[in-house]
């Protein structure tokens, strides 16, 4: 069974045991549940789908992130005081995006110091290397350089606990 | 030696080191040790009043030291996602923000909206106040509030790598995490200098000395093997397995100059000035809680049996912020607890600064004149380690006063 994503980059020493955990907690099974239908969405139909891209568009992507973009946004991903992350919040503030605001965003505004100096197709790659570094797993399809094909997908959180059962009996969710 | 010698030569013209070597070198004395202070920039300094019968407060605190650093880890109970934010051994206060920074990263692709936090010490308010400002909606779950807690016993400087970690215990990678921790609360504290009631503030800290500090800051006990070490043991034996971090940090944090000769207002041979961050508790207490309160948070008073108690709560992701306590809550027998004492004098406005003498500490602060044994046993960063007795030891109390008061008793303050 895969394992749930945010274990796998973060808690690497407790691996066994937080894979058992999930597995016993059906965590990692109701995860993919949570992406087909995101609390969050702004979702237009068709209904947006998972983005898909390469390990060579991930790989490709890290070389051009190393060069342009960690100078601020760290060799991590990790961010500082006065720089967003590009990990944990930044899941929180794009999850359920379509991709192609994020490459419109990346195109016109990145790298800060050389707006739109990027080839598309880097762009594209460094949306790769940034899908995977957040928990979404590669596959055989490439991620297109292509506007209105991007615009069918989110940005998957893929670490999103599964949606809220119905109220369970003695154990009503506080309402605020 | 030949550093001994280069600093003692920079201080001749004082009439204390009379005697010893020429004037001549200074500049390259300055290079060994750190800048010397340009002259006049020493103001007229009021004597503090430290004396035994001033003692209105003795306050014992257990550091939560960890000796692979503190635990930032993610760890599923019953149907809950667990953050573990705890174990900051000597340098909670300092390391809060950036510690808070690194859990609310943690939890924030999990994309609840609602957390909770348990723990309302210096990481749990912090940590709450982080996930607010990432847009989550915060309830905090503690046994006590702030000042009942074991944050408030500390002494409240910037001491970022104080038992933080051993190197033998620590990952290879906590040295980064440390410097991105360290780095992101000393900006997240800047915020916090200038407001009314100066929660957090500078003080100036004289390093005084009469004997070369040079030596005093680099010679290290040679380890007694006989002891062992963390790893035979469980317990660190020697103050050389203490990870030490500052020099990641040394660009943007004040360092100490030299006051050379007639600047040296004191009356000890040597003496260095360092701007060090302070946390007032009281003022910096209400800024923290009125921040949370005025984003929304909600605190509920409740303490926590077992692990499992965490499943009654509403929300699904929870922050487990309660510092040595995870020790027997969280059985983590990792926790190892490092005793520390502070006395509390009656706040003396017009003695604004800290001073660092002969193993103890002094420090001018808004709600009161603290007084810390820091290492009067010559142990060093051992000094109550494996300790948890929380009672008060009014000698040891009264063993650091009379540092100061010996000190004050020979000052002879400078007039006009
Ligand atoms: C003498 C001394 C001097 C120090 N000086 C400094 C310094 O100058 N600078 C520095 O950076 N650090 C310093 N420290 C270290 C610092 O004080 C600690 O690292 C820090 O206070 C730890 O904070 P915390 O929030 O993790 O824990 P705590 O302050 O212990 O808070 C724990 C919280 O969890 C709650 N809790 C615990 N158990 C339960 C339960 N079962 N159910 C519900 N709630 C629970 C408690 O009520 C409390 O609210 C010093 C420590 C000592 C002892």
């Amino acid at each position: 069974m895969a394992q749930h994503p945010i274990f796998a980059k973060q808690a690497q020493k407790a691996r066994g045991f937080c894979t058992a955990l999930l597995a016993a907690t059906g965590l990692v099974a109701t995860a993919h549940a949570a992406l087909a239908a995101p609390r969050h969405a702004p979702a237009a139909p068709p209904a947006p789908a998972a983005p898909s891209f390469t390990a060579e568009q991930a790989d490709h992507g890290a070389q051009i992130y190393a060069g342009t973009c960690a100078m601020c946004h760290g060799a991590a991903l990790e961010g500082a005081h006065d720089m967003p992350p590009l990990r944990g919040l930044f899941v929180a503030r794009w999850a359920n995006t379509s991709l192609n605001k994020l490459y419109a965003y990346i195109t016109h505004a990145m790298p800060l110091m050389a707006p739109g100096t990027l080839p598309p197709q880097d762009n594209i790659d460094v949306i790769a290397f940034l899908l995977r570094e957040n928990g979404t797993e590669p596959g055989h399809t490439p991620l297109p350089a292509d506007e209105n094909r991007l615009a069918q997908m989110v940005f998957p959180a893929p670490n999103a606990l599964p949606p809220v059962k119905a109220a369970q009996p003695g154990k009503a969710p506080r309402t605020r | 030696m030949k550093r001994r010698n280069l600093f003692a030569a920079s201080l001749a013209a004082g009439a204390l080191a009379a005697g010893r070597k020429s004037w001549a070198s200074v500049p390259e004395a300055a290079q060994a040790m750190g800048r010397t202070a340009p002259p006049g920039t020493v103001p007229a300094l009021t004597p503090a009043r430290v004396h035994a019968d001033q003692i209105m407060d003795i306050k014992v605190c257990l550091r939560p030291f960890r000796p692979a650093g503190p635990r930032l880890e993610i760890e599923p109970v019953a149907d809950k996602i667990v953050v573990h934010n705890y174990g900051h051994g000597g340098s909670g206060w300092s390391l809060s923000w950036g510690s808070a920074a690194m859990a609310v990263e943690r939890a924030a692709p999990l994309m609840e909206k609602h957390v909770a936090v348990i723990g309302c010490g210096i990481i749990g308010l912090t940590t709450a106040i982080t996930a607010q400002r990432a847009g989550m909606n915060v309830t905090i779950y503690a046994r006590d509030m702030l000042p009942h807690t074991r944050s408030v016993r500390a002494n409240g400087s910037w001491t970022p790598d104080s038992r933080i970690a051993l190197i033998t215990a620590a990952t290879p990678d906590f040295a980064a995490t440390w410097e991105r921790m360290a780095r992101y609360s000393w900006q997240t504290y800047r915020e916090y200098l200038g407001l009314p009631g100066n929660p957090v503030d500078f003080r100036d800290n004289y390093l005084l000395s009469d004997t070369p500090p040079d030596e005093a800051d680099h010679t290290e006990p040679a380890p007694d093997i006989s002891k062992g070490s963390y790893a035979s043991t469980g317990v660190p034996q020697s103050e050389a397995e203490f990870a030490k971090y500052a020099d990641r940090i040394k660009d943007i944090i004040p360092a100490a100059e030299l006051l050379a000769g007639a600047d040296n207002p004191f009356p000890v041979a040597y003496a260095r000035r360092k701007p060090i961050m302070i946390y007032n508790f009281g003022a910096f207490g209400h800024a923290l809680l009125s921040d949370f309160y005025q984003a929304g948070g909600r605190i509920e008073i409740r303490e926590f049996h077992s692990p499992s108690e965490v499943a009654d709560l509403p929300e699904r992701v929870v922050f487990n912020c309660t510092g040595y306590a995870a020790r027997d809550l969280w059985g983590d027998k990792s926790l190892i607890p490092v005793r520390g004492q502070t006395a509390w004098l009656p706040p003396q406005p017009a003695a604004n600064y800290g001073v660092r003498y002969k193993g103890a500490a002094m420090l001018s602060k808004s709600d009161g004149l603290m007084v810390q044994g820091v290492n009067l046993s010559g142990l060093g960063e051992l000094e109550g380690v494996g300790n948890s007795m929380e009672q008060p030891n009014r000698a040891e109390a009264e063993q650091a006063v009379a540092v100061f008061e010996d000190l004050f008793s020979r000052f002879r303050p400078r007039r006009g």
